[in-house]
């Protein structure tokens, strides 16, 4: 059949894909191009921009100008301290689902394969339920009046309510909880294809438990962890309904501070900055996936 | 009796297991339970009402925004499926051709690119066509959606598609199909386990989303997720946790239904 | 009856282009008869599916032409050629009943539901499969799918009938079932059928005319007997059946037959293949089919050789012998209930009947 038509086929079969292209060119792709354009712009009175060139957007994500005298440039510590706290919150988050992620994949792909869809269906709830409700019930467990302060409370382990919401470690926590699940999918899928028989030819060759997880387990199952870890840090990194939730105003991440430029900053240009410089962090993430992936391939192949 | 050497125990992994599933349910769990909670604490039972509940459907507002958030996931859902479908047949089962590479990053987009990126560049366009045309109706919120849900609609069609056997389609135009005839009589009824699972999908995905919904909506059209992101800052009443269960169990319902549609396929 | 059903003349085939270019068939020319039972034959990537995919129409030849009942078709897709396929896989459409399988050609011609329905009734009788017929492609056995598939190809009454290794999949019990089966269903239907196979058992028994195919020719084109008894080079000689090759001197030659000099010396009669004549002291290749070939005490026969292993098949014994001049030699013997393998290292004859001896074109 392929060859029959192997050189008209392409010329009008690519054309099926033109409606969704168009709709992700109008409603996707193409604002993402205005985005690039605006953070080149001026701020307007009210929100919007003017129509005048400007490097301003750029210069503010990373310095700032004392207001009299506009010549005397200092780093923009506040906007600084946000991009370095959602990196550190973003790995800490991937740390945190690696951590518990393996163990977790492991034993669902150790189960008998019946007892296995039962287990990886389980972990498929949460992945499609809901994120905000997720972060919700989060906020419910560790408000003031939840249920860990209540139940320390009454253990008379505390005598007053712990203040953790609004604070980076509910951040952290909250962000750990609905990325889970990205972490154990791809985990699972790379120990599913994981042959058992390296791992009994580990313990034959005189490998303690230890040794098998280190030399054999670990180096064949990494490319679950790449694509894992790449799964979780992007979402965290462009995190904005758990920190707006779980976080408070002194403790915002990027995702905030781009929607506070639209907001009450009124600085679109800045925005649309921000805006890039996080599709840019998620980018270069995105490269070293695809790198990543294409050498470990490219090692199988040699 | 010896016991055999298992080489699929590691030691400690099976209680980390175990505690990262409690620790993923445990907080939905409460979530649910306090929503049958009579009085209006998060953590003291009072006993079980279906009070909130009722509070919940008699809530004129929560009736509005969870007909319009149902609405706008069954057309955005529809109408990705819809697109999704020819999509997949133009970059399944083709050699390689020039800006392929292209089609699948454009369709594939809104799944690297971060929601609130996504949101306020939509949030731009939006306020410069609400401006040229002065049209403020929920085309804005479905075009959004729609594209958002594309990627989500076409990797489970694109999936089912490459595990069909493409002498199927031979043997029909050997029987005398023409093209069409061999797409509407053998591609697309087999076609359909993959189109049902994307469009739930793309279903459970439009009624997540509360990002891009909230940038681009314009007032009085909020959804389900924007109204309960609005609420959250609020002193909140098990009434939240009676409309999130209900929520809840609605993507359950797809998520299962979905989950039995894959599996069936093997 | 007894037209030309196909004529192919000059077809050639080139898959991809410049340097990555594959010529899978060359200047094939073949003529196949109406009611005929036709293989094409040959190792896998010789090209014989190639061809076949080219008679249905699924691959467009690259050049030369292709006649169908004396109507050119080499320009038209499958959907407009009046032959059916039976795929290698049986290509059952899943989604449908075994009835709506057999029925679906039909459907597609656009004929009356009434005439679909007496078809279908008639095929499913045809291949005996009536008890069948609601039933999904996944709820029946291999062989029954096998019987399904073919008689979807045959119901819409193709001029033609094109078989990819259709038995490939079954196993040995079965296909042998299926080969009778096969002839059956062509001798009730009268259709042309054209078959496809690596086996050369299957082809000699259930074909009229064999083509022999390797590297996109077609090498040998005859009947099974001739094929058998008369290869026309060592690839098809090697291919179909077993066969001893003996590299011999030619001791005189006259065009028609010609002498050869044995190892240990004898000089034998050979047939010589069309066209070849050869000069006395050429060397040639001379062979000899084992089972044609008779054990005999050391001294008489036409060759002295000593045993060397001797490999038991129910029916018969293969004998591995190593002529007086190092040459190996395969003897194959019909087993009798009294008779005792020749010990290892002993030394026998072997004789050879007249005619057995066939010298290769080089």
């Amino acid at each position: 059949m392929a060859a029959r038509d192997d050189t008209e086929r392409h010329g009008w079969k690519w054309l099926l894909s033109a409606p969704a292209l168009l709709v992700l060119l109008v409603a996707a792709s193409g604002p993402l191009m205005i985005v690039a354009v605006y953070s080149f712009l001026s701020p307007g009175n009210i929100g919007g921009v003017t129509w005048d060139f400007s490097t301003e957007g750029w210069f503010k994500v990373f310095f700032s100008r004392d207001i009299f005298e506009p010549e005397n440039v200092s780093w923009n510590w506040a906007n600084l301290t946000v991009f370095g706290r959602t990196v550190w919150l973003s790995v800490q988050t991937t740390l945190i689902c690696a951590f518990l992620g393996f163990p977790t994949a492991w034993f669902i792909a150790t189960r008998t394969p019946e007892k296995r869809a039962l287990w990886l269906f389980l972990i498929t709830i949460p992945f499609w339920t809901n994120l905000l409700i997720r972060t919700f019930a989060i906020q419910e467990l560790i408000r003031g009046t939840g249920m860990i302060n209540t139940v320390l409370m009454a253990l008379g382990i505390i005598d007053e309510p712990l203040q953790l919401l609004y604070s980076n470690f509910a951040i952290l926590l909250g962000m750990a909880y609905v990325f889970l699940p990205l972490m154990v999918l791809p985990l699972y899928a790379a120990m599913d294809k994981l042959d058992f028989r390296l791992v009994e030819a580990g313990y034959d060759l005189y490998a303690s438990r230890a040794r098998v997880l280190w030399h054999v387990i670990l180096p064949l199952v990494k490319p679950g962890f790449v694509a894992g870890s790449i799964l979780v840090f992007i979402p965290s990194i462009g995190a904005y309904v758990t920190p707006r939730v779980l976080g408070g105003g002194r403790t915002m991440m990027l995702g905030n501070l781009i929607a506070l430029q639209f907001g009450q900053g009124r600085n679109w240009p800045l925005g649309a900055a921000l805006s890039m410089l996080l599709l840019i962090v998620v980018m270069a993430a995105l490269v070293f996936y695809l790198r990543a992936v294409n050498s470990e391939e490219g090692k199988r192949r040699g | 009796m010896a016991k055999s050497y298992d080489v699929r125990r590691l030691p400690g992994f099976g209680v980390i297991a175990v505690a990262t599933f409690v620790l993923l349910y445990l907080p939905i769990l409460v979530l649910v339970v306090f929503s049958f909670n009579a009085g209006p604490s998060q953590s003291e039972w009072d006993g079980f009402s279906l009070q909130w509940y009722y509070a919940a459907f008699a809530n004129e507002q929560v009736q509005d925004v969870s007909i319009r958030s149902l609405w706008l996931a069954a057309v955005a859902a529809s109408v990705a499926t819809a697109l999704a479908v020819p999509a997949a047949l133009a970059t399944t089962r083709v050699s390689r051709f020039p800006g392929q590479t292209m089609i699948y990053a454009l369709i594939n987009q809104p799944l690297m690119v971060p929601e609130i990126v996504t949101g306020i560049a939509l949030l731009i366009v939006v306020a410069w066509v609400k401006v040229s045309t002065g049209y403020t109706g929920m085309g804005y919120l479905v075009a959004a959606h729609t594209a958002f849900c594309i990627p989500f609609a076409y990797l489970p069609i694109r999936a089912r598609l490459e595990t069909l056997d493409p002498t199927l389609e031979t043997a029909a135009s050997d029987l005398y199909a023409s093209p069409l005839q061999a797409f509407r009589y053998i591609t697309l009824p087999l076609l359909v386990p993959g189109i049902a699972a994307g469009f739930m999908l793309g279903f459970v995905i439009s009624l997540d989303t509360v990002v891009i919904t909230e940038f681009v909506k314009s007032a009085g059209q909020d959804t389900l997720p924007t109204y309960m992101l609005g609420q959250l800052r609020r002193v909140i009443t098990p009434e939240m946790n009676a409309i999130a269960t209900l929520f809840l169990a609605l993507s359950l319902l797809f998520v299962t239904a979905f989950f039995l549609i894959t599996r069936k396929r093997g | 009856m007894s037209g030309n059903e196909i004529e192919i003349s000059g077809l050639g085939k080139v898959f991809g282009q410049g340097a990555s270019a594959f010529r899978a068939l060359s200047d094939i020319n073949l003529t196949i008869g109406t009611g005929e039972f036709f293989t094409l034959l040959g190792p896998s990537g010789c090209g014989k599916t190639t061809l076949l995919r080219t008679i249905a129409g699924f691959e467009a030849p690259s050049s030369g032409s292709l006649r169908i009942n004396g109507e050119e078709v080499a320009a038209k897709g499958p959907n407009a050629r009046p032959v059916n396929t039976v795929f290698q896989n049986y290509a059952l459409f899943p989604h449908m009943s075994v009835a709506q399988n057999i029925g679906f050609g039909l459907k597609m011609l656009g004929k009356p539901k009434s005439e679909i329905d007496a078809t279908v009734a008639e095929m499913l009788r045809l291949v005996r499969m009536e008890a069948m017929k609601d039933r999904k492609p996944s709820e029946i056995s291999g062989g029954q799918q096998q019987r399904v598939a073919l008689a979807r190809a045959l119901a819409p009454r193709p001029r033609v009938l094109l078989l990819d290794e259709p038995l490939s999949a079954l196993d040995l019990k079965l296909r042998k079932e299926m080969q009778s089966e096969l002839k059956r269903l062509q001798s009730e239907t009268g259709i042309t059928f054209v078959f496809v196979t690596h086996d050369q058992e299957e082809a000699l028994t259930m074909s009229d005319r064999i083509a022999v195919m390797s590297a996109g020719r077609i090498l040998q084109l005859g009947t099974p007997h001739e094929i058998y008894h008369a290869p026309a080079d060592r690839f098809v000689a090697d291919f179909i059946g077993d066969t001893n090759f003996l590299t011999v001197p030619v001791a005189a030659s006259d065009g028609q037959a010609a002498t050869v000099t044995l190892p240990g010396g004898t000089q034998a009669a050979a047939r010589l293949p069309e066209g070849m004549i050869p000069v006395t002291g050429q060397e040639v290749t001379a062979v000899v089919r084992p089972e044609q070939a008779t054990l005999m005490p050391a001294g008489q026969g036409e060759m002295q050789a000593t045993v060397g292993t001797s490999t038991f098949f129910g029916t018969d014994t293969h004998i591995h012998l190593t002529l007086s001049d190092g040459q190996g030699f395969i003897l194959r013997r019909q087993n009798a209930t009294d008779m005792a393998s020749p010990e290892p290292g002993q030394t026998v004859g072997i004789g050879l009947g007249a005619g057995t001896l066939r010298i290769l074109k080089d």
